[in-house]
């Protein structure tokens, strides 16, 4: 029997979709490397001018190192909150942790603007306004979701009798995270490292109520770049950028792919 | 290893899910290196009592004793039991020899005489050679006696058995429970074995607990069960049996008849029931015989053959009966007295020991 | 609870301390901080009656997130409908193509639709460079580059419900129906779509309530003129510092999405939203 195949109409449209998802973002890359002083197009020839400037200057350098101190430290934070969560509710799967796990999620559900003021007025009592350690805070338990779902999604594959099998001959809680269940689950925990950084690394709404001047992410400078003065050196900014996280989405998808073997 | 045998004892278990009882006021006793299994259909209770053993479920009610000191309240890592999981439950991500060695690691065994130790569990299975192998490289049985091996190399109290045989193939199957059942007898150990399927608790147990509906029904050994089922429920499960009702007519020293239409059955038993009440009598396809014109038994029954078939080591006959419905009746084919064929009248005897009272599932719950 | 379960709760612990503490307690601040500024009572919630300001950025908000769903849906049911019937290779390709997308910084993508659209952008130097348009057109810093930049970012969140419960269509439904003689018209609307309705459904709640609470994209792409509530709610607290009235916005939106999710509860599988998936 013969698979059903799209129409012309459908392959036709959807090609266009695809190009509205891909061109704009394509476009950025001939943009970067223009040989003009402003947004455009190259007229005589390619460029690397642009990232030259990005790449030496010590303020994009300073907000990339910062963006990814915070989000190493954010992501420590919720894979290590997250997963341990993922695993206990697992393992209880009851009503109430259900509900838990509910709450977990309440992150990606809320609009990041209501915890962004809610933080901007709570943290400022805790003095981690514009703080390192706030920033963190405030990624890392917006990134919790990100993890609990991957390492949930890990765990239903798991085969609940190998931790009764690792209690059964002995074994204490924590020498069965740490030699069954950990091993066997880190692939989804990676996959929810990987989102839970790139949730940090790119988040900007958080940033612009609880930081000003001493933290200032990438983000953030991206944001001043596009309201302040369009240049080129953004679009390189951009690019880089793009090419990171599509990086980090590649090597999620060699992780997959490992687990499925 | 040590034949050191421990003694387990269940006393009034009972397990409560909201309003489901899954298992109900149940007391056994397993003595020393004995082998008893649990058996039942599904839902009967037997998989949840294992648990409890195991620790895996806490009991609503009742106590577990090993060797007489209450481990009720002990949780799984510190009951010292081996067990065998069904589908094994082997570590997918460590090697053969890494899984054996898992009970001995967590009990921070030094390095030589783990390995000392694995050596000798693999030997004892006949799987030192796969010992660098994964388990998804393992056939079945290979994964089964791994799973054996581990849950045998620490020398446990208790090894407990959970369909350990359920997942193989038939003739597989029979070729591991004669190992399984050499086993027990070398290492001497008290094993507890769950399993829904009769043939392999009559051949590898010293004792069987008959379960349903979360009571324990009957327990003894094998053959005592077979022979002498208690209830109805008890002589279905295991094998297969016709069952005779009818209203007890007379009673005498070590037995009593019943009447069903013009038939009359006598059976033995030590204390008969009251004249006038009705009675069950279980009667196995096998202890049945065709007789001969003129040749006598203690019971005798008319009938018709309504089918048959042919089952290479004997016939299965179905015999339309005036007052106990259908009768099957198994005979060997070598020595057969007749060649089968529908609507052939026979005459049916069997001993009256043969005919066995059993309670009706009705009583059961008094029964149990 | 059972003793034996208590390692197990403490597991949970860690995660449950930090939500409560870092989380929950700002948000439960925020709903506190509308009913008690600038004083105590239902002050702030009567402006939903009285402000003419109020009302507008609810109705603006409103009608570009329905604006955006509609066509979010329909964009990505086609590119899901195409994935779903590609072959497994392709299939591959097109999902990559969704994932991508999904994942890069909500910034570069408004940065390159304002470098698209903007009065010097590509697409007007484009249009009057082949002298098809003589002025340019204002194709940003209002609704339309709101709209459009919207679209952009929820396509992909659309596809992957859609796509999930596509997937789970028997394929050999639609080859028996082209057996039986139906036309490709005739399968779409009689099996398919009725059978991808589940998907398409949680697909329009989880892109309307994303789109609600919205901020950076209408912020760069509306250029200050085209007011949605996220946007607003931001004004209020750090230029006007009128934090009854931002928090108050802020109560009623997260109202909003739960409403939401607890009305679509009814008929749509949320686990198809949020669970199993992942990316």
């Amino acid at each position: 029997m013969m698979a059903h195949r799209p129409g012309w109409f459908a392959r036709i449209s959807a090609g266009v979709v695809a190009l509205y998802l891909l061109l704009p973002i394509s476009i950025i890359i001939p943009v970067s490397m223009t040989d003009q002083r402003f947004l455009s197009l190259p007229k005589q020839g390619l460029s690397l001018q642009h990232y030259v400037t990005v790449l030496f200057s010590p303020e994009w350098l300073g907000s990339i190192w910062q963006s990814f101190l915070i989000a190493l430290a954010a992501t420590g934070l919720a894979v290590v909150s997250g997963t341990l969560c993922a695993i206990g509710c697992w393992r209880l799967a009851r009503r109430s942790t259900d509900l838990l796990r509910a709450l977990m999620l309440l992150p990606i559900i809320i609009p990041s603007i209501v915890y962004a003021i809610g933080a901007y007025r709570y943290f400022a009592g805790l003095d981690l306004l514009d703080r390192f350690l706030g920033v963190a805070l405030a990624h890392g338990v917006t990134g919790i979701p990100y993890v609990v779902i991957t390492v949930s999604t890990a765990l239903a594959a798991f085969d609940p009798r190998l931790e009764q099998a690792a209690r059964g001959m002995g074994a204490s809680l924590s020498q069965t995270l740490r030699w069954v269940i950990l091993p066997r689950i880190m692939p989804g925990i990676l996959s929810g490292g990987i989102f839970a950084f790139i949730h940090s690394w790119d988040e900007l709404v958080i940033v612009l109520f609880i930081a000003s001047r001493d933290v200032f992410t990438l983000p953030r400078r991206i944001w001043d770049g596009i309201n302040e003065n369009l240049d080129p050196a953004m679009a390189a900014v951009a690019v880089l950028l793009v090419v990171f996280t599509t990086g980090l989405l590649l090597l999620d998808l060699a992780l997959r792919r490992r687990r499925a073997e | 290893m040590s034949a050191a045998g421990h003694a387990l004892a269940l006393r009034g278990l009972s397990k409560r899910y909201g309003s489901f009882t899954a298992v109900a006021d149940v007391s056994l006793e397993v003595g020393q290196g004995e082998f008893l299994t649990l058996l039942g259909p599904s839902g009967s209770g037997k998989t949840t009592i294992l648990m409890c053993i195991a620790g895996f479920v806490e009991p609503s009610e009742g106590a577990i004793l090993l060797d007489g000191r209450d481990i009720t309240a002990l949780p799984p890592e510190r009951r010292d039991f081996g067990m065998v999981f069904q589908g094994y439950a082997l570590f997918p991500h460590m090697t053969v020899a890494e899984n054996v060695a898992f009970p001995l690691r967590v009990r921070k065994m030094g390095a030589a005489e783990r390995e000392a130790k694995v050596r000798a569990a693999l030997d004892l299975v006949q799987l030192a050679a796969f010992a660098e192998r994964r388990p998804s490289q393992l056939s079945g049985g290979q994964q089964q006696r791994v799973a054996l091996a581990r849950a045998l190399v620490f020398e446990p109290a208790l090894l407990l058995l959970d369909e350990p045989l359920s997942a193989l193939d038939k003739k597989l199957r029979a070729e591991l429970q004669d190992e399984l059942k050499a086993l027990h007898r070398r290492i001497g150990r008290t094993f507890v074995n769950v399993t829904h399927d009769q043939e392999e608790a009559l051949s590898l147990s010293d004792r069987v607990a008959i379960l349903n509906h979360g009571r324990l029904i009957q327990q003894g050994a094998p053959a005592e069960l077979y022979e002498a089922p208690r209830t109805r429920f008890v002589a279905d499960f295991l094998g297969k049996s016709n069952f005779l009702a009818g209203t007890v007519q007379e009673a005498f020293a070590g037995g009593f008849a019943i009447g069903a239409g013009a038939t009359r059955v006598v059976t033995a038993a030590a204390a008969p029931p009251a004249l006038g009440s009705r009675a069950l009598l279980s009667l196995r396809p096998e202890k049945m015989a065709l007789l001969a014109e003129g040749e006598t038994a203690e019971n005798t029954v008319q009938g018709v053959i309504a089918g048959w078939s042919y089952l290479g080591a004997g016939y299965a006959l179905n015999v339309e009966t005036p007052d106990f419905g259908t009768l099957r009746v198994t005979l060997p084919t070598w020595n057969a007295p007749i060649a089968p064929r529908e609507g052939l009248a026979v005459r049916l005897g069997w001993r009256a020991a043969a005919s066995v009272p059993v309670l009706d599932d009705l009583d059961q719950d008094r029964a149990a | 609870m059972r003793r034996q379960d208590a390692g197990w709760w403490l597991l949970i612990l860690p995660a449950f301390l930090l939500m409560t503490a870092f989380y929950v307690a700002p948000i439960a601040q925020v709903l506190a901080i509308s009913f008690t500024e600038p004083a105590p009572g239902l002050g702030n919630y009567e402006r939903l009656f009285t402000s003419e300001s109020v009302q507008r950025v609810i109705v603006t908000t409103l009608r570009i997130c329905i604006l955006t769903t509609a066509i979010s849906l329909l964009l990505g049911y086609v590119l899901s409908y195409r994935i779903a019937l590609a072959g497994a290779a392709a299939q591959r390709w097109w999902i990559l193509a969704v994932l991508v997308p999904l994942w890069i910084s909500v910034l570069v993508r408004a940065f390159a639709w304002v470098t698209l659209l903007r009065r010097q952008g590509l697409v007007n130097e484009t249009l009057i460079a082949t002298g098809i348009i003589t002025e340019p057109l204002a194709l940003v810093w209002n609704e339309f580059g709101i709209v459009v930049g919207m679209v952009h970012y929820m396509v992909p969140y659309a596809v992957l419900p859609m796509l999930a419960s596509m997937r789970e269509i028997d394929p050999r439904l639609l080859a028996a129906a082209r057996g039986l003689g139906a036309s490709r018209i005739t399968i779409f609307a009689k099996i398919f779509l009725p059978l991808s309705m589940p998907g398409l459904l949680a697909a329009g709640v989880l892109v309307f309530i994303f789109s609600l609470g919205f901020y950076i994209t209408p912020a760069l792409l509306g250029g200050g003129k085209t007011l949605m509530v996220a946007e607003w709610i931001g004004l209020q607290i750090l230029d006007l510092l009128r934090w009854g009235l931002g928090t108050m916005m802020a109560t009623m939106l997260v109202v909003a999405i739960l409403a939401t999710l607890a009305i679509f509860a009814r008929i749509v599988d949320l686990r198809r939203i949020f669970g199993g998936g992942g990316a």
